[in-house]
């Protein structure tokens, strides 16, 4: 019998379809039912999500890596809350009602905390602009405070949209790179950034997919019109973070090298992020004016 | 072979693998192109990548190699042990964590001059510690052992500092301090490294006469009017400031000072001050052909050049010690 893709695709995209409103339904009953009472987050990127959306009281323990400026945005804003460093041991004294933490980070104290009867949530991290929203929503209905949080996916989606709509032909190209000469390239965070603020992004049209080393030689053969670099390394000195400081990149004339983005703006898909599209957008403006590219 | 046949021979090898480490790079630049990007004219781009990215990292292939060739040859000349080398008896790796504590620590800002700075202390640290054990025991098992546990000790710690440095990617950089690189290197380094190294260089060419009366014994070399204390120094000084300046820039890069000294001694009359220059040439001419490699063959993500040495001289290591085991142990 010969195969029909298009029927196939049709079938699993209804089926698809249907559990995923089957689990959204479920998961609203259930936070109906029980809206949990104390909630941990043990990873950087849900303390953001939790924070932003949890009742007062309701969030009774952060990542302590929310608490370095380094990486989040909100540190200021996390020492209102205890810290944890995502051991086993600190979620059993606790006792928490639920656990939301990262699929990546952890892996073995998740499967512990499971067998202990903990009721534990996990959020990927592997994302883009598009998925932020959705991840807004599911924390909500986690936490029972899915008012707060279709409002604030809203005007996330309202002020994505209006940023991408004053996009143009006019489009620089721009490399994000970290520490160690390391690019970050299609499929990753920064990448659906760059696209939303009108820049190419030289690694994925390279055909970088996720992090990748870019060499130092290609970069300089390339020109992009922006390097961005990490944000906040004055402090904890490394080898990597003077990779984007090579004299060989400072020796060609019209390349702009800084971070850009503010700190720790795009570690984590989080409601933060529209910070650094908004910085990025307003570079692309100003480096190449739609204006005139008409 | 004659010294002046050898070291023409040898010259040249190096100067034909240095051309080669220009040549090779991600971007693909043509001869002509890189030749005028090298001298005057051509693109701009093709300018930066020669002079900026290539030629120093050409340049410090070229000088570290021949720092650790001549460590290694003016070291089993003076310790009288065919095993002593730079990277076995610990000085590289003491340099290593000499340079990551200061440089880690933020102690001097984020300035590169605390890599040189620390690696000196840390190597000349190891070389007087291993010195005094020498002194105590002529055995040539004492030494490498002691090289051993040194190594394994400053490894660990170097570890320790990059893990508790604040700087969460610092971790990932124990693999270029425990293997090194010349990867992304800039003129900077070069002007960080080169000068001590010469000095490195200008001291242990003065210990020569020594070093070839002290294969007699050391009561024949006092009767010839040596003066041992202040060869001594001079080796130590020359040493440290050789293998701290060069570990301060590039990583550790084991068994070069082994391997050379080793492969050119039955080429020249067996006088230790004969090998020295040999020993350089060649250690510069094996560097710059494992930098080539590294790059050839891991295009994409460029392997550590101290993987493709200890590659080499590891297995060389071995040997050296099969075969002579009877006079080792």
């Amino acid at each position: 019998m010969p195969s029909k893709p298009g029927w196939r695709g049709g079938l699993l995209k209804a089926l698809y379809r249907t559990s995923i409103a089957s689990f959204t339904l479920a998961l609203s009953c259930l936070s109906a039912i029980a809206e949990p009472a104390r909630v941990m987050s043990l990873n950087l990127c849900t303390d953001q999500l939790a924070m932003a959306l949890a009742a007062p009281g309701q969030l009774i323990s952060i990542s302590f890596l929310s608490r370095d400026p380094m990486l989040s945005p909100l540190s200021e804003k996390a020492t209102a809350y205890p810290i944890n460093h995502g051991r086993a041991e600190e979620v059993f004294l606790e006792r928490p009602n639920l656990v939301v933490t990262g699929t990546y980070s952890l892996q073995n104290t998740t499967p512990l905390l499971k067998r202990l009867g903990f009721r534990v949530e996990e959020f990927s991290f592997v994302q883009t602009l598009d998925t932020i929203p959705g991840e807004i929503r599911r924390m909500g209905a986690l936490l029972g405070r899915e008012e707060r949080a279709e409002a604030l996916a809203r005007s996330f989606e309202t002020e994505l949209a209006d940023i991408e709509s004053r996009r143009c032909e006019a489009r620089p190209t721009a490399l994000a790179y970290e520490q160690a000469g390391v690019a970050l390239g299609r499929g990753t965070l920064a990448d659906s950034v760059l696209a939303a603020a009108g820049f190419r992004n030289l690694a994925s049209e390279a055909g970088i997919e996720g992090m990748a080393p870019f060499p130092l030689e290609l970069i300089v053969e390339q020109k992009p019109d922006i390097i961005i670099t990490r944000a906040g390394e004055e402090d904890a000195p490394s080898l990597g973070a003077r990779v984007p400081h090579h004299p060989a990149l400072r020796a060609f004339s019209g390349t702009r090298i800084g971070p850009f983005v503010p700190r720790g703006a795009w570690s984590c898909g989080g409601p933060f992020v529209i910070q650094a599209v908004k910085a990025l957008a307003a570079l692309r403006e100003e480096i190449a004016p739609c204006g005139e590219a008409r | 072979m004659r010294p002046l046949a050898l070291n023409a021979l040898l010259g040249l090898l190096a100067l034909a693998l240095f051309l080669a480490s220009l040549a090779v790079g991600p971007a693909e630049l043509g001869p002509s192109e890189s030749v005028r990007g090298l001298l005057a004219g051509g693109s701009e781009a093709a300018a930066v990548i020669m002079r900026e990215i290539r030629l120093p990292r050409a340049i410090l292939g070229l000088a570290i190699g021949f720092t650790l060739g001549i460590s290694g040859a003016v070291l089993q000349g003076f310790l009288r042990n065919p095993l002593a080398e730079p990277g076995i008896i610990g000085v590289s790796a003491m340099a290593a964590f000499g340079a990551v504590a200061a440089f880690y620590t933020g102690l001097a800002g984020s300035t590169l001059y605390a890599l040189p700075a620390g690696a000196l202390i840390g190597a000349l640290l190891a070389v007087l510690l291993l010195l005094a054990l020498a002194a105590r025991s002529g055995s040539t098992l004492t030494l490498i052992l002691a090289g051993v546990a040194l190594s394994s000790l400053s490894g660990a710690l170097t570890s320790l500092v990059l893990n508790l440095s604040p700087n969460p990617f610092a971790s990932y950089e124990i693999i270029f301090w425990l293997l090194g690189s010349l990867k992304d290197r800039s003129i900077e380094h070069v002007w960080l490294a080169l000068p001590l190294m010469a000095g490195g260089w200008l001291l242990i060419a003065l210990s020569a006469r020594a070093i070839d009366a002290l294969s007699l014994g050391e009561e024949a070399a006092a009767s010839l009017g040596i003066h041992m204390a202040r060869t001594r120094l001079l080796i130590v000084v020359g040493v440290a400031l050789g293998v701290g300046a060069a570990t301060a820039v590039a990583g550790t890069i084991g068994f070069v000072g082994l391997v050379v000294p080793h492969l050119i001694r039955p080429l020249t009359n067996r006088l230790p001050s004969r090998l020295l220059l040999p020993a350089g040439l060649g250690g510069a001419a094996l560097l710059l052909a494992a930098d080539v490699a590294a790059r050839v063959v891991l295009p994409a993500g460029e392997l550590n050049v101290g993987v493709l040495t200890a590659l080499i001289g590891a297995p060389f290591f071995l040997w050296l010690v099969v075969r002579s085991r009877r006079e080792v142990f």
